[in-house]
Order: C-alpha cells, then sequence, then structure tokens
C-alpha cells in the first residue's frame, strides 16, 4: 500500500482546490433572463393571492371528515345490526352530502 | 442607472420589471457560485431558483450588506437544497480509471508551479474531485467546498449557510477527513489491482 507523506496529501488537496477554481462558468443568455422573470410574475401572482391556497384547504378538508362520517356511521349501523334499509338512505344522504361539497 | 437598493425599492413597490435588472446585473456572480457547487448541466435551473427565492424574499432584503453579498447566500442555500432533494448517487471506484491515478502521480511529481496549474486543470482532476465529493452528504459536500476548496474562513461559511460556526467548524473537518481517507483507500485498490 502506498503511505503517502503529509506534505503530498497537501499538495494533493491544492491541486483539487484549484482544479474546482478552474471549473467551466456556464453563460446564459436572453432567453434564460426571461423564463426567470415569468417565474417572478408568478410568485408575485401567487403572492398576492394568500387565501386561495387556504379555499382549496378547507373544501379538501370538508371532503375528507364528510367521508370519514360516512365511514363511522356506516360501520356503527353494521355493528348495531340496524336494518339494511336504514343504512341504504343513510348512506345515499351522505353520499349526496359528500357530492355537493366536492363541488 | 439606479443603483441595486433603488431598484429594489422600486420593485417592491410594483416596478416588478426592473427585478430583470438585477437578474443582468448579478446573473454572473450566481452562475459563478452555483456552478461550483452543482453539475455544469444544472446550474441554470439552480440559478434560476436563486432568483425567484431572491424575489420571494426581496422584502426580507436589509440593505446592511451589499445586494450581491445577500444573493450569495441565497445561491448557497439554494445549491445545498439541490443535493438535500437529490438522490445521493456514490460514484463507483470503476468510473476512476489508471489515468486519474497517473494524474495523481503527475501533480505530486510537479516542481514548478506553472506544471502544478497546468497538472490541476485537466480533465481528470474534476472527475477525481467530483467522484470523492459524490461520497459526502449534501452538508458536508458544502462545508468542505465552502471552506477547503473555496478558502472561505468557517464564519463566512456559517454565513453563507445560515447555519452555526460550531456546525460548520464540525463537518468542514469531519468532511476532509473523510475526502482524505476516501483517496486513501481508493488508491491503495489502485495498488494492489496493479502489482
Amino acid at each position: 500500500m502506498i503511505r503517502r507523506s503529509d506534505e503530498d496529501t497537501a499538495k494533493l488537496e491544492r491541486a483539487l482546490a484549484e482544479a474546482h477554481r478552474s471549473r467551466q462558468e456556464p453563460a446564459f443568455g436572453a432567453d434564460w433572463v426571461h423564463h426567470v422573470m415569468r417565474d417572478v410574475r408568478r410568485e408575485k401572482e401567487r403572492a398576492a393571492m394568500p387565501f386561495a391556497g387556504i379555499a382549496f384547504v378547507v373544501w379538501r378538508g370538508a371532503a375528507v371528515a364528510a367521508t370519514v362520517a360516512l365511514i363511522v356511521a356506516a360501520s356503527s349501523l353494521v355493528y348495531t345490526g340496524q336494518g339494511e334499509g336504514e343504512l341504504t338512505a343513510l348512506l345515499s344522504d351522505d353520499l349526496e352530502a359528500a357530492a355537493s361539497l366536492s363541488e | 442607472m439606479a443603483d441595486d437598493r433603488e431598484i429594489i425599492h422600486r420593485v417592491l413597490h410594483g416596478e416588478i420589471d426592473l427585478f430583470a435588472e438585477l437578474i443582468t446585473r448579478h446573473q454572473r456572480h450566481v452562475a459563478r457560485i452555483v456552478s461550483r457547487h452543482v453539475p455544469y448541466d444544472r446550474a441554470a435551473e439552480v440559478a434560476h431558483d436563486v432568483f425567484v427565492r431572491a424575489y420571494a424574499s426581496l422584502s426580507n432584503f436589509s440593505g446592511r450588506v451589499p445586494f450581491e453579498h445577500w444573493l450569495s447566500g441565497i445561491a448557497v442555500r439554494t445549491s445545498y437544497e439541490f443535493w438535500r432533494a437529490s438522490r445521493r448517487e456514490e460514484l463507483p471506484v470503476s468510473a476512476l480509471t489508471t489515468e486519474h491515478q497517473q494524474w495523481i502521480e503527475h501533480v505530486l511529481a510537479a516542481e514548478s508551479d506553472d506544471r502544478f496549474r497546468e497538472q490541476a486543470r485537466r480533465r481528470e482532476a474534476t472527475e477525481l474531485l467530483d467522484w470523492g465529493l459524490s461520497h459526502l452528504s449534501a452538508e458536508n459536500r458544502l462545508v468542505l467546498t465552502l471552506v477547503h476548496l473555496e478558502g472561505h474562513s468557517v464564519r463566512e461559511a456559517a454565513g453563507l449557510l445560515g447555519w452555526s460556526v460550531a456546525n460548520v467548524k464540525v463537518r468542514a473537518h469531519r468532511a476532509r477527513l473523510m475526502l482524505r481517507k476516501l483517496f486513501r483507500a481508493r488508491e491503495a485498490q489502485s495498488h494492489d489491482t496493479t502489482q
């Protein structure tokens, strides 16, 4: 096995640092600036409508809550052994409610 | 033409198109930073993110430091996010050839500064460096690059990354040892296979 001296290790590290500094730098054209500005304008529009995201979250949350309520109601009816007709009526009511929330 | 602070003030008051002037002025500076931290073919995309992030947090620019300096911090942290989001793919030892081993021998044998620099600018040098860096975590990679390859002080690197000085100091030391260990193991392996 080769045992390098500390001096060799330091020299190798200096060479790697020099290699790093001589890395090629990219040049961006006018198109690139145009694309960045397009996203900057989008960012401005997004920042101007902070409640758009909240409305989406509220409706999504309501739809999830309705679905969970439906599952709990259905499973409790099955567990308590109530009639099938009652279960079907309850399920259709809940499904209609969930559908109207997600519209 | 207006200085950076005046342009920023006007951008924040609705003249968004003036932000293009800031991009034009500072794109070379950002390109220089990101191209030293991320692969060459991803530099444009990362620099793009840097300016969008800069715009998004422009209201936080206090003006205590030059805009370019403030932008440097965003460029370094965006590069760090790039590596954090990328799946770490360690380049295998097979990515290195006898040419890389010969490069090490040549660079160590170089006696004049010119010969040394000429060797350091060879393709094998960056390939070997990229191989070593691919084995480091995003945190260690960034710290090692800033402190040991670019020569920033620990305090400067901590400022750019927004981390504590102690964290950067420990990582810089640890990352350097890891890289040395990697190169020693690689050399030992190469020596064993040639015998």
